[in-house]
């Protein structure tokens, strides 16, 4: 193995070992929503120190690879996909740490009914299962794995879509709780940023791996996944 | 523009043509030269011709004593001219500053290699012959052949040290190797073709040399081989130069087959220091 | 230990001067790499410590240069133990045109070493550490000279491992190299700085960034700007050395 090698082995350990602190994060945050649970909340703040030290740590090893290495090829599209997949790991860590804050902020447990309604729960299941999977695809180097993530990433938009209608439709029956419902409609708007996020990696890996670019062109992402299913 | 043209390639023809005929001048020269002695001198080599004694009649006249006069002042050079040579030439291109001193001492060298061989003779005859006292023997002609083929070997010596590239010596130093050491084992090992080719070139010269040895004295008529280095001597070309001097034809003729061997003796020690140099070229690539 | 620092150093090859008051210090086990256009004094620099400079008639140097606590420019120096102590790799692969045994048995056939278990066996440890010992230890009595550059080169590090030493000195080792021994001759850099305290001089600013702990920056005999080679390339201090590794000179 050359230097170059072990160095990107090296960093790719360390952004793995960042994406399971954001998973966890994420999964911690769904936790304290559920049971509205003030000390997770708090714990998950804290730990938010830790993801954003490990962020500039990983930007700081992939200037200095860049730097010191000048990689071609793929070490290039790996550190310039770490790079962006580093970015859109600390963006969902920072959901996590939003939604740590709203458990901290609100003073009632969240009304079940609208939970119920608006199926936050399961949508934020979806969204932390993703964010898990889609590293699974980055660690096995399978792009497969990785188109999965744009079709998850449309329900998660359906999710979305409708909680707009439904919040209206709750906040109608209860008048009483309209902050409650406008702060579980932000939260979804933030989870549905969560796929994107993936969806994102999901990209990045794509390029990582097979060079190809699929940002914006829907038509290549579904040709891609078609071609994946075939296989 | 066309005109200039052919007028340069005209120009380049005529330049072609006269190098050619220039190359070929002096071998055809040579050639002919070379035909004519061989077709004189050829029928004369027999086994009687080199181990006959000198003789008043030509037809049993042998070259035994100049020959083996030849291989002495041959041996006897080497002896005294390989060791100096070499280590003055070591000296001077490893060891010797270089300072102003070094290269009068240089220009004087390549001088010494053009001084003319006879002025040689002359000195040689003061200091050798009288002042030493070493009378006409072996030793004089060798010692004044010495003299006379010193800087040959000094230079060509330290043109083949210069050939040893720098990078050989410096991994040497650069492993912990003295100056000693470094030239002991890789500079002359490295040089050796250069500086043996030289050795042969500067003997082969030093035994077709006649006149120093007209000087100091050494055409001598005498009956038995030398057998020490203070016996008196003849060599090749001085009794080539003897019997040339004999009016009656038979001696002609002896001369002649004698150039054939003396010319034998020297393309075969050009031969071996044309196929040393080529060896050494293909052994020792950088 | 063999903590290697200069002070004040100027060199000068009569009155021209072509080192001004250099002062850096290398660690042990590291790599470090001077960087510098031509002529900036970085070879004059590195041939200071295993005093390859002393064959140059007209040079002389004021100031310290010092290996392990001692003043390797002391009159009493013996400068034959000092560069068994200091090898030197040169730019071009020089092999001696002897087999590749003799090659590397050649630093020790000096200090007069004739037992034959002893130089088997440096033999195969200095090769093996050279990275070359499978590619040559069924020919070791064949001549070095048939071997290709990059090998001629990795034979040389092993010859100058042979001698045990524990700095070695490299003038762009790998600059008449394709990229292929290049990058072998890299990875060997990064192996034997382990064991080796190593200064390596380089035209090449990518190999300084790739193999080197710290990189000193030489500019017309000036001591530009010394660092981890990580700050240097990523973040130099001296606007002069910015303009140099980012190729904007001149």
């Amino acid at each position: 193995m050359t230097h170059l090698e072990s160095e990107l082995q090296l960093l790719k350990a360390e952004l793995l070992s960042m994406w399971q602190l954001v998973h966890s994060q994420l999964k911690l945050a769904q936790e304290s929503l559920a049971n509205a649970d003030k000390d997770l909340a708090h714990e998950i703040i804290l730990k938010e120190k830790r993801v954003n030290a490990l962020e500039t740590k990983l930007d700081i090893e992939c200037e200095n690879i860049l730097a010191l290495y000048s990689p071609v090829a793929i070490d290039l599209r790996l550190v310039l996909s770490i790079l962006k997949i580093n970015n859109n790991l600390e963006r969902i860590a920072d959901i996590a740490k939003s939604v740590a804050k709203l458990v901290i902020r609100s003073e009632k447990p969240i009304d079940p009914a609208l939970v119920d309604v608006t199926e936050i729960l399961l949508m934020f299941e979806e969204a932390t299962c993703m964010t898990e999977d889609v590293m699974k695809g980055f660690e096995s180097e399978n792009t497969q794995l990785a188109r999965v993530i744009f079709k998850r990433d449309e329900l998660l938009d359906s999710y979305n879509k409708k909680s707009t209608a439904v919040i209206a439709d709750y906040i109608t029956r209860n008048p009483g709780n309209i902050e409650q419902a406008l702060e579980v409609h932000t939260t979804i708007r933030k989870l549905e940023r969560v796929g994107d996020h993936c969806t994102n990696i999901a990209e990045e890996i794509i390029f990582y791996i097979e060079a190809k670019f699929v940002k914006h062109s829907k038509a290549k992402k579904l040709a891609g996944n078609s071609k994946g299913q075939e296989d | 523009m066309e005109k200039l043209f052919s007028l340069n390639h005209l120009k380049d023809k005529a330049f072609l043509i006269t190098g050619v005929i220039s190359t070929f001048f002096g071998l055809v020269v040579l050639a002919i030269f070379l035909a004519n002695i061989m077709i004189e001198g050829i029928p004369r080599l027999s086994l009687d011709f080199f181990t006959s004694l000198p003789s008043r009649r030509a037809e049993n006249a042998g070259i035994l004593i100049p020959l083996i006069g030849t291989i002495w002042i041959m041996v006897l050079t080497s002896l005294m001219v390989i060791p100096f040579g070499v280590a003055a030439a070591v000296y001077l291109e490893e060891y010797g500053a270089k300072n102003k001193l070094a290269s009068f001492v240089e220009i004087n060298i390549t001088n010494l290699a053009g001084v003319p061989s006879i002025i040689f003779g002359l000195l040689a005859l003061e200091l050798f012959v009288r002042f030493l006292g070493l009378g006409k023997s072996l030793m004089a002609g060798s010692l004044t052949l010495s003299l006379l083929v010193l800087p040959i070997i000094i230079t060509s010596t330290r043109e083949a040290l210069k050939a040893v590239p720098r990078t050989i010596r410096e991994a040497s130093y650069g492993l912990g190797a003295t100056k000693l050491q470094t030239i002991q084992m890789q500079v002359l090992p490295s040089a050796a073709g250069g500086i043996v080719t030289g050795i042969i070139l500067a003997i082969s010269r030093a035994i077709g040399e006649t006149a120093p040895l007209i000087v100091i004295g050494a055409m001598l008529y005498i009956t038995s081989p030398p057998t020490s280095p203070m016996d008196d001597f003849s060599t090749m070309p001085i009794q080539i130069f003897n019997w040339l001097s004999r009016p009656q034809k038979g001696f002609i003729v002896n001369a002649t087959a004698g150039i054939v061997v003396l010319l034998s003796i020297t393309f075969v020690l050009n031969g071996i220091a044309i196929y040393l140099r080529n060896r050494w070229q293909k052994q020792v690539k950088w | 230990m063999n903590r290697i620092y200069t002070e004040d150093v100027s060199v000068f090859y009569g009155d021209n001067q072509v080192l001004k008051n250099v002062s850096v210090s290398m660690e042990n086990n590291t790599v470090t790499a001077f960087i510098g256009p031509s002529g900036c004094g970085k070879s004059t620099f590195l041939r200071l410590f295993n005093r390859m400079n002393d064959f140059i008639g007209s040079f002389h140097k004021t100031g310290l240069v010092s290996i392990d606590n001692t003043d390797i420019y002391k009159k009493d120096i013996n400068v034959e133990d000092l560069r068994k102590k200091v090898g030197m790799v040169f730019q071009k692969p020089n092999p001696f045109p002897k087999t590749i045994y003799e090659n590397v048995i050649y630093g020790l056939r000096l200090q007069n070493i004739s037992d034959k278990k002893i130089l088997d066996e440096a033999v195969e440890t200095s090769l093996k550490r050279a990275a070359i010992w499978d590619e040559v230890k069924d020919k070791l009595t064949k001549s070095a000279l048939e071997l290709s550059g990059g090998q001629q080169q990795r034979l040389c590090i092993a010859r100058t491992l042979a001698v045990k030493p524990t700095v070695i000195l490299m003038d762009e080792p790998a600059s008449a190299l394709d990229p292929i021994s290049t990058s072998k001759i890299e990875e060997l850099i990064f192996e034997l700085k382990k064991q080796y305290t190593i200064a390596i001089v380089t035209h090449n600013m990518q190999q300084a960034a790739r193999v080197s702990d710290r990189t000193i920056f030489f500019y017309m005999g000036d001591m530009v700007e010394e660092g981890d080679t990580k700050m240097i390339f990523t973040n130099p201090k001296k606007e002069l050395t910015q303009q140099y590794i980012t190729g904007r000179f001149g």
